[in-house]
């Protein structure tokens, strides 16, 4: 399919924003400014920004552990402070958990950000219940699970598909599978390199994407949604893709793998390619967006550093609902 | 509660009378669990409920704890009022996780943005010849885990009581069923009530010897009291109602006014609940005390089978007095 062109160049602004959001944390973080452990979704941002598009502020996704962008461009889309998402990863008090979750437990309701949990595959069972509330309260609103590959590995994996299936409940899986978890590839870690494999027993639909495509990524969360708000029940999308991130240790894939995925398959690229053949924006122009962007992530890694850190006796609020804690 | 016409009924009808009452007076009230549905589950607490509320308010589902523990979190995120039955709490290890990482650091973690008002009731306890896998106490599993309600009813009142202050509390509760209180009877008030959480009950009172026991072990330790009495010795039995965080108040005020104490928890001894109530009394009434806590708990094996060989194991009145009589000394 092709996008008309001011969709694509939103689509391709949103995957700037976490790209720059992601490098920038990356830098921030070798200098010790960020705590923690680090995951980015650099390679990934086709099919965050193409799940960010179509999830409205009323439905729900769980965040992987390489969405510090859709967490961004959630809180950016629907309530315009982006700035928080990178504050959180800070630890500062200006977070939208206001420290407490850090990058593998952002969450905002508000913005439909139901956090992520940093057992993988969790939260494979806690999109149940938010479907199923749905379902019981007659909504049309879709409960989206992003899952990447290793995820699969997890009993949850099975269980909440079974019962999305026997329920019919109102579940989007995104599956980005980016061929590694940690350091086990796909097809060494389960029985199918192709994940939609393990999915279609349950006899809901199933769909391999390109997930560095953004116009395959942006049309398939939209029929899968389609599909999903009219009441018919779950839906799976495998996003093929590649994370750019190797291991803390360095990179670990062979030199032709790296160079195919960053060359000649980086969704931005690739983004840019189609733009540009639609004659409407020239290279300036995108480079003009290119910098916008930039400059505003500078702006929230700013804000990050200038924010106060948490007060340290809220480390005792809200172990309980209504009951305090001894300090 | 007072004034409430009583009944008499089992543990069961208590419990299922918390759950009717429950279900009429919140829509948001929905049940999970396997075999809960037309079955009325296995031990019959949610008996006829599925014929008066229906599928959608009754669910059974496949034998996935996990998915069921995560269903209820999730629902319980938007505002619904999920009611698990984990059928045997030696089954909580499927879930654990869910538990442990996912519904009691749910409000924290995320800044109170989200609340995780579940709870999930379960059978547990030994002495009927259930085996390694269906006797197990596991409050200790969980003692650990700040976030964790641990509820532990001993009477058919209190069960119906704290069962419904339960449903109402915005925390995600494990409400301990103990297996052999099932077919008690007692006097059960009618319609709706809340028995407090976090509020241990003085079930006897005395002025010699403290008991602090839960569940089961709260019978086992008035049928002690009752027998020590005939020896002129005074026992206060406190039933600690709320395991986690429990009435540390309570507890310590009848040390201090006893200067004895002896704890009484069914799980082994080690690492359990019987050991935190005994550092705490140790630490706290130290100068009150007149002899050394003493931990009655079951012995530090698994449960076994043979009836025999768990008798062996399990702590019972007997064990209670044998507590009794240590610090008595």
């Amino acid at each position: 399919m092709t996008l008309d062109i001011e969709t694509l160049v939103d689509l391709y602004r949103d995957m700037w924003l976490i790209r720059a959001f992601e490098f920038g944390l990356e830098r921030e973080f070798k200098k010790g400014n960020v705590p923690g452990m680090l995951h980015t979704g650099v390679g990934q941002e086709a099919t965050q920004a193409a799940l960010a598009a179509h999830l409205q502020a009323s439905d729900a996704f769980f965040p992987d552990h390489r969405c510090h962008g859709i967490n961004a461009l959630a809180q950016e889309k629907h309530q315009g402070d982006g700035e928080r998402i990178m504050a959180e990863l800070f630890g500062r008090a200006t977070g939208v958990c206001s420290g407490k979750g850090g990058s593998l437990h952002s969450a905002n309701p508000k913005v439909g950000n139901f956090g992520d949990n940093a057992v993988e595959g969790s939260y494979m069972a806690t999109v149940l219940g938010v479907a199923l509330a749905y379902q019981m309260r007659g909504q049309p609103n879709v409960a989206c699970c992003i899952i990447g590959d290793g995820t699969v590995g997890r009993g949850e994996f099975h269980e909440s598909l079974n019962m999305a299936a026997i329920w019919k409940l109102p579940v989007l899986y995104a599956c980005v599978n980016n061929g590694y978890a940690i350091s086990m590839p796909v097809g060494k870690g389960h029985a199918s390199a192709d994940i939609v494999d393990l999915a279609r027993g349950y006899g809901f639909p199933c769909e391999i994407v390109d997930g560095n495509d953004i116009e395959a990524a942006y049309d398939a969360v939209q029929r899968a949604i389609a599909h999903i708000r009219a009441g018919n029940g779950p839906y799976f999308l495998e996003f093929k893709t590649w994370r750019w991130q190797g291991l803390f240790s360095g990179e670990f894939r062979p030199p032709e793998e790296v160079k195919y995925w960053k060359e000649d398959r980086d969704p931005l690229k690739l983004a840019r390619e189609k733009i540009l053949a639609q004659g409407k924006l020239t290279a300036e122009d995108l480079e003009r967006i290119e910098a916008e962007v930039k400059a505003e992530i500078e702006a929230w890694i700013d804000f990050a550093k200038a924010s106060p850190m948490p007060d340290p006796a809220k480390a005792t609020a809200d172990v309980y609902v209504g009951w305090e804690v001894a300090a | 509660m007072t004034q409430a016409t009583t009944r008499t009924r089992t543990f069961v009808q208590a419990l299922n009378e918390a759950l009717d009452i429950a279900m009429a007076r919140d829509p948001n009230v929905y049940m999970l669990g396997e075999d809960i549905g037309e079955m009325g589950g296995d031990f019959g607490v949610t008996r006829g409920l599925w014929a008066k509320y229906g599928d959608a308010r009754v669910r059974d589902t496949p034998l996935s704890e996990a998915a069921i523990i995560g269903t209820s979190v999730g629902s319980a995120m938007l505002g619904m009022r999920p009611v698990a039955e984990i059928m045997f709490a030696d089954f909580i290890g499927e879930c654990y996780d869910q538990l442990v990482n996912n519904a009691a650091k749910m409000h924290y973690m995320f800044d109170g943005q989200f609340k995780a008002p579940i709870v999930v009731r379960t059978a547990c306890g030994g002495g009927f010849g259930g085996g390694p896998h269906h006797s197990q106490s596991v409050e200790g599993w969980f003692l650990n885990v700040p976030g964790i309600v641990l509820v532990a009813p001993s009477t058919p009142a209190d069960a119906k009581g704290l069962l419904l202050a339960s449903i109402e509390n915005d925390n995600p509760i494990i409400f301990l069923e103990h297996k052999a209180l099932y077919r008690i009877k007692g006097e059960v008030p009618e319609g709706y009530y809340t028995t407090p959480l976090r509020k241990a009950a003085v079930a006897r009172a005395g002025s010699d010897v403290t008991v602090v026991a839960t569940m089961k072990l709260v019978h086992e330790a008035l049928a002690a009291a009752a027998e020590l009495e005939k020896e002129g010795v005074s026992v206060e039995v406190i039933d600690l109602r709320t395991i986690r965080p429990y009435d540390a108040e309570t507890v310590l005020e009848s040390v201090r006014k006893t200067g004895r104490a002896v704890v009484a928890n069914e799980a082994p001894k080690i690492g359990g609940l019987a050991a935190e109530l005994s550092a705490t009394i140790s630490e706290e009434c130290f100068h009150d005390l007149k002899a050394p806590v003493a931990r009655v708990a079951g012995l530090d094996t698994p449960i076994p089978f043979s009836l025999v060989l768990e008798k062996y194991i399990l702590p019972g009145k007997e064990q209670v007095i044998a507590g009794i009589r240590s610090v008595m000394k």
